[in-house]
Parts: structure tokens; C-alpha cells; sequence
């Protein structure tokens, strides 16, 4: 997996860098401001040597404050094969609806604070890059707790709250079993009691999934 | 109270009196210059201009007011009061035009109206309500008498100058088309006297002249009244803008708490907490790396104790810089004391004060005192400093000077126009004197408000 870094303080870039390099993945380029990312991507993309994700800080030069969440919603747009994956010292559900404006695919939103579960962390760069989806947990249930829904919601059963909320990190069924410590059978019945109350479709392919999830939670 | 503080460094420049540094040098002295010069045209024609207005201004406000007053038992008498009042406003507002036209007086806006509720009953009570409307209609109706005394002082004296310094130019008029030999000083019907020889014309023209110089001077001198009218009764009264100053004040002290705020979210944003993520995954990757190759895991850790020790320094700063716990225990001595021993010249500490101050005020004159020798330390290149902190009577004095290079910036933006702004706020002064070449002694002023029993 190939990787670009953008994140203003050396300490955690090369902190990154380090953790991501040691996973046998390569860090193509680190910058320091959103202006510099999108002209890095650009220069890559000249070369045909686009990279698979890119993470990048909110908050960096030269205004700290939400520089990357604005230069990944421009790489979205114009590279939208590039995974981005965004971290953030606090979680603001606006910035998580921003990012995921339009489509779910390859973009995720973690708390700085993940890259200390070194193994879940590396995990989530990959599922971006292949295009998967990684919303922090705080980010869903910020979500879950402000959605206007809320009479619906409480219609699940505890189990099945639990499921959406690993649902709408991201996670795919296997992955929520695993997690849940219950049969793949076990979490496919939760789904699709989920979507059955909620009143949604059930859609294919787990990033359609993800945004269903955060459109009607967003409504 | 208005506390005036630092009038003695000329920051207040008193209003309403144009400056004598751009008048230009004159070869007349100025007494034989006042009959010609444009000031005195000007207050001529100010003076000229008042009786027709003041009558105005007279009838309008009599008229208006009695007319309110005596429709009072209706419920028209109210509005049409209020009407009444916020005519005498806008007439108001004309005359101090003219005065700043004229007699170059420049009068502020009187406060605005703070109507409590909208609609029309709520801007009659806030006009009725509002002491500005009083002082104008009192205006209104005082300008008249006056007016009308310094229109017949001021014409009698000009014309009577004029005309008398002119005599001799006009003086054959008599004998010509009079029938009479001059103009007649004395007459009764045995005896009359008449101003014809050269003699007699030449001491009348020098009559004129003393009337004509002492005009502009009794012109001024009933204009000062009519200045001090117009301050204090069509200008802001002294409470208002004491408001105002107050209002500005807040928010600076407002902005300067969110700036801090803001200063302290970044410092933990970009030091500690930056850190501590690092270290996180340093030990989160240490953790992982335990099993496979417990050397490099290690080495991991000892790096993340290192981390932590930096952390915490940092966390230490940081916690000082928002409020030294020294400060609060042992007063200013023991806390300059400490912030002297971090700068990097040796700096003399002397606070001699009996008592300390409200912890506001000592908690400025701390981070005052804290700036400037940082700024000692960074910029100034000296080899020696001293802090010295006093009580003059109701103020706190504190005096940071060095031996430095000099040349202390107090422009817009600056370290020092932000401290300067700051003790504005708690109606203190900095006053910066630096010299290119040093030395640089900067002194700040604070309110003296004792400490409260705790």
C-alpha cells in the first residue's frame, strides 16, 4: 500500500511514517499544510504514480484550522480513487458529514488517539485505501445521539444498536462478528432486522451500507 | 468615578480645542493680526448666525413644548413632547455642525437613544427618558438671550471700529451732504462739539483702531461661552462617555480572554497533546513488537519514557504560563523572582510594596512583567536588567528596564501595543521609552486595588 502523509508536526509525521513503514507499507511522501498535499497529489498523478490513501490532520498551517478536512473533500472530488483518511485531535460530526458528502467510498475519519491500537489502526488505513469506510467510533455515536430519529432507534434492541454502530464505522459483517464474538449467520440476521426497522432498503457491498446507515441517521 | 490616568504623559489631548501645532508663524504679532485673520471671520460669522437661529431654535422649542404640555391631558400631549424633544435633537445636531464649522469645536454624538421596547411608545419613553433630549431643548431656549447679547455687543463693536478707523476717508461726507462740519462728539443747544480738525480725525481713527483690535478679542471671549454651551449641553455628558470608554474596554478584555483561550488550546494542541499521541503509538507499536523482538520493543519504550518526561515539562510551562501557582501563594516578589531566574540575562528583582495588590491586578502586572523580559530575553541583547515594582498612591507602578540594543516597536500588532492594550483595559498605561542604542525603560501604570480577605 502506498501512502502519503500530511500532518504539520514532525513528531507525529515521522511517528506515522514509522508505524506505517514497520507494517511493510510504503510512505510515498509527508507534508505539512493542506495547500501542499493537493500539489503533491497533483505532481504524483502527473507521474501515474497516484498513491492508494492519503492521511491527513484537520487542523495545519496556515490557519490550524480545518485544512484537511477542506483539501480531503477536494481530493474526493478530484481524485476519487485516492482512499482519504482523516485524523483529528477532537471528532466533529460536521467535518465527519462533510467528508462524506455525496459517497462513503474510501474515505474514513479516525481520533488521533487510534493510532495507539497500532494493529486496529493500520487496519482502518487499509480498509480506506481499498476503498472501505472508517468512521471513529465517537463520530457514530455523536451521530446516533443527535439523529432526529431518535424514537425509531430506540425501537432496536441493544444488539442490534451495537451491530449499527460498528456498521456505520465501516465495518463489514465478518468484521462485526468477529468483534461481537458471534456467528456470521448471528450478524446478517441483526442487519437485516436493522434495516427492516429502519425502513431501508438493504443494499449490496458494504460501503453503500455505511452511507445508507449515515444518510437516514443525518436526515 | 473617571479615573484619569496618565494625563501628565499628554495621552488625553483635550477635545474641542484646535491644536497649536499646525498653525503656521505669522510676521504680525498676533493683536494686530486678530481683526483679519480667518479665525475671527469665522467667529463673526458664527456670532452673526446665532440670532437668527437661536430666535428659531426659541420658537420652535417654545412653541413645540408649550403645545405638548398643554395637550398633556390628551394622549397626544406625550408624543407630541417626545416630537418636540427629538426636533431640539436634530437641531442640535445642526448646531454642533456649525460649531465645528465655525468655531472649530468638535463635539461628539450625545448617546443614542435606547428605546427598551419597538413601536412608538418605546421610542416616546426612551426620547422623554433620555437626558440628551433635555439638554438640547435647554440649549434651544438659552441660546436666545444669548445670542441676542453677543449679536448687539459683536455689531456694535465692528461696526463701531470699522466705521471709526475709516473716518478719515469718509469724514467730507459731513460738510458735503450733512451740513454740519463732523460728526458730533457733544451737542446740547449752546454748545456743540464737532470731530473736524486733523487733529480731532486723526485720535478718532485711533479710537477705531483700539475698537477694531479689541473686537476679535471680545468676539473669542463670548464665543468660549457659546462653546461651553454646546459641550455641555449638545456633547456626550461625562457618564456617557465614561460608557463608551467602558464598552471599548470590555471588549478588549473579552478579546484578549478568547485570544488567551485560544494561545492555550494551540500550545496544548501542538505541545502536549501532540506528544502524547506520539507516545501512544510508540507504545502501542512497542506492545506489538513485545513478543516477536523484545529488544527493539525496549528500545521503544525507553524513547516513550523520554516522550513522557517532555510531555510533562511541556504540560508544566504551559500551566505556569496560564496562571503561576507561586503567584497566588507567596505575591510578585517570589513570582518575578522565578520568571527572572528563566531569562536569559540576570535581572535585578525589586518589589517594595506593603500590602498586594487584587489578584486581577497582580496577575497583569505579573504577565507584564513576564513579557517584557521575555522580550528582553529574545530581542533586546542586553547584559543586565532590573524589575522594579512600587505603590504610588492609588497606583501600581512596575518598571522593567535592560541595557539592550533598543528600539522597542509599540506600533500596531506589535508584543508591545497587545500589553499596552491590555492594561488599557483595566485603565493602566504602558509607557515605552527606548531609544535606538538602548537603553530601553518601559513603565506600566495599573489602578492600585487592595487585596479583598480572602
Amino acid at each position: 500500500m502506498r501512502v502519503v502523509i500530511a500532518e504539520d508536526s514532525v513528531l507525529l509525521r515521522e511517528g506515522l511514517t514509522r508505524l506505517l513503514t514497520d507494517r511493510g507499507h510504503e510512505v510515498v511522501a509527508g507534508v505539512g499544510d493542506g495547500d501542499a498535499l493537493i500539489k503533491t497529489i497533483t505532481d504524483l498523478d502527473g507521474r501515474g504514480m497516484l498513491p492508494d490513501v492519503v492521511v491527513a490532520d484537520v487542523r495545519m498551517p496556515p490557519t490550524h484550522t480545518d485544512e484537511g478536512v477542506r483539501a480531503a473533500v477536494q481530493l474526493r472530488k478530484t481524485h476519487p480513487g485516492v482512499g482519504v483518511l482523516v485524523l483529528s485531535q477532537y471528532v466533529e460530526e460536521r467535518y465527519a458529514t462533510e467528508l462524506l458528502a455525496g459517497s462513503s467510498r474510501g474515505v474514513g475519519y479516525l481520533l488521533k488517539d487510534r493510532v495507539a491500537e497500532v494493529r486496529e489502526f493500520v487496519d482502518a488505513v487499509v480498509r480506506v485505501a481499498e476503498g472501505g469506510t472508517a468512521l471513529d467510533p465517537e463520530v457514530v455515536a455523536q451521530l446516533l445521539g443527535r439523529s432526529r430519529k431518535q424514537d425509531v432507534l430506540a425501537g432496536l434492541t441493544p444488539r442490534e444498536r451495537e451491530v449499527l454502530g460498528l456498521m456505520a464505522e465501516g465495518r463489514t459483517n465478518s468484521a462485526i462478528a468477529k468483534q461481537l464474538v458471534v456467528s456470521d449467520g448471528a450478524v446478517e440476521k441483526h442487519v437485516s432486522n436493522i434495516f427492516l426497522k429502519l425502513g431501508l432498503s438493504p443494499s449490496e457491498g458494504d460501503h453503500r451500507r455505511v452511507l445508507a446507515v449515515l444518510t437516514y441517521l443525518n436526515s | 468615578m473617571a479615573t484619569e490616568y496618565g494625563e501628565g504623559y499628554g495621552f488625553h489631548a483635550q477635545p474641542g480645542h484646535p491644536g497649536s501645532a499646525g498653525e503656521r508663524r505669522h510676521r504680525l504679532p498676533a493683536a494686530l493680526r486678530a481683526p483679519v485673520e480667518g479665525r475671527t471671520w469665522r467667529e463673526l460669522g458664527y456670532v452673526l448666525l446665532s440670532l437668527p437661529i437661536s430666535i428659531l431654535l426659541f420658537t420652535y422649542a417654545v412653541t413645540m413644548v408649550s403645545l405638548g404640555a398643554g395637550l398633556l391631558v390628551t394622549f397626544l400631549g406625550v408624543p407630541v413632547l417626545a416630537a418636540a424633544l427629538a426636533g431640539c435633537r436634530g437641531l442640535g445636531a445642526m448646531e454642533r455642525a456649525r460649531a465645528r464649522g465655525l468655531l472649530r469645536l468638535d463635539v461628539g454624538e450625545p448617546e443614542p437613544l435606547r428605546a427598551g421596547r419597538n413601536g412608538l411608545m418605546g421610542w416616546v419613553g426612551a426620547v422623554l427618558k433620555s437626558g440628551a433630549s433635555w439638554r438640547s431643548l435647554l440649549y434651544a431656549v438659552l441660546q436666545l438671550p444669548w445670542a441676542v447679547v453677543t449679536f448687539s455687543v459683536t455689531v456694535t463693536f465692528w461696526s463701531l471700529g470699522w466705521s471709526l478707523l475709516t473716518y478719515p476717508l469718509w469724514f467730507w461726507v459731513y460738510p458735503v451732504y450733512g451740513g454740519q462740519d463732523g460728526l458730533q462728539l457733544y451737542g446740547d443747544e449752546t454748545h456743540q462739539v464737532y470731530l473736524d480738525n486733523p487733529f480731532e480725525i486723526t485720535v478718532t481713527a485711533g479710537v477705531g483702531l483700539l475698537f477694531t483690535l479689541a473686537t476679535p478679542w471680545i468676539v473669542r471671549a463670548l464665543t468660549m461661552v457659546d462653546r461651553l454651551m454646546v459641550h455641555g449641553l449638545l456633547g456626550p455628558s461625562r457618564l456617557a462617555t465614561r460608557v463608551v470608554e467602558l464598552e471599548s474596554d470590555r471588549g478588549v478584555v473579552v478579546d484578549t480572554a478568547a485570544a488567551d483561550l485560544r494561545r492555550i488550546e494551540r500550545d496544548l494542541h501542538d505541545g502536549a497533546q501532540a506528544r502524547l499521541v506520539a507516545l501512544a503509538m510508540d507504545l502501542g507499536l512497542a506492545k506489538e513488537k513485545l513478543r516477536e523482538d523484545p529488544q527493539v520493543a525496549a528500545q521503544m519504550v525507553d524513547e516513550a519514557h523520554g516522550e513522557v518526561k517532555t510531555a510533562l515539562q511541556e504540560l508544566r510551562d504551559l500551566a505556569r504560563g496560564i496562571h503561576p501557582a507561586v503567584l497566588t501563594d507567596r505575591g510578585l516578589d517570589a513570582a518575578l523572582s522565578s520568571v527572572a531566574s528563566r531569562c536569559t540575562v540576570p535581572v535585578q528583582v525589586e518589589v517594595d510594596l506593603a500590602q498586594r495588590p487584587a489578584p486581577a491586578i497582580e496577575g497583569i502586572a505579573y504577565f507584564t512583567a513576564s513579557e517584557l523580559l521575555q522580550n528582553i530575553s529574545k530581542h533586546s541583547r542586553a547584559t543586565w536588567a532590573a524589575v522594579e515594582v512600587w505603590r504610588s498612591e492609588n497606583r501600581l507602578m512596575l518598571q522593567v528596564v535592560d541595557n539592550g540594543v533598543g528600539g522597542a516597536d509599540t506600533s500596531q500588532g506589535s508584543g508591545l501595543a497587545g500589553l499596552a492594550e491590555r492594561l488599557d483595559a483595566v485603565d493602566g498605561i504602558l509607557v515605552v521609552d527606548s531609544p535606538a542604542g538602548g537603553p530601553t525603560r518601559v513603565t506600566a501604570e495599573l489602578p492600585w486595588r487592595a487585596e479583598q480577605a480572602r
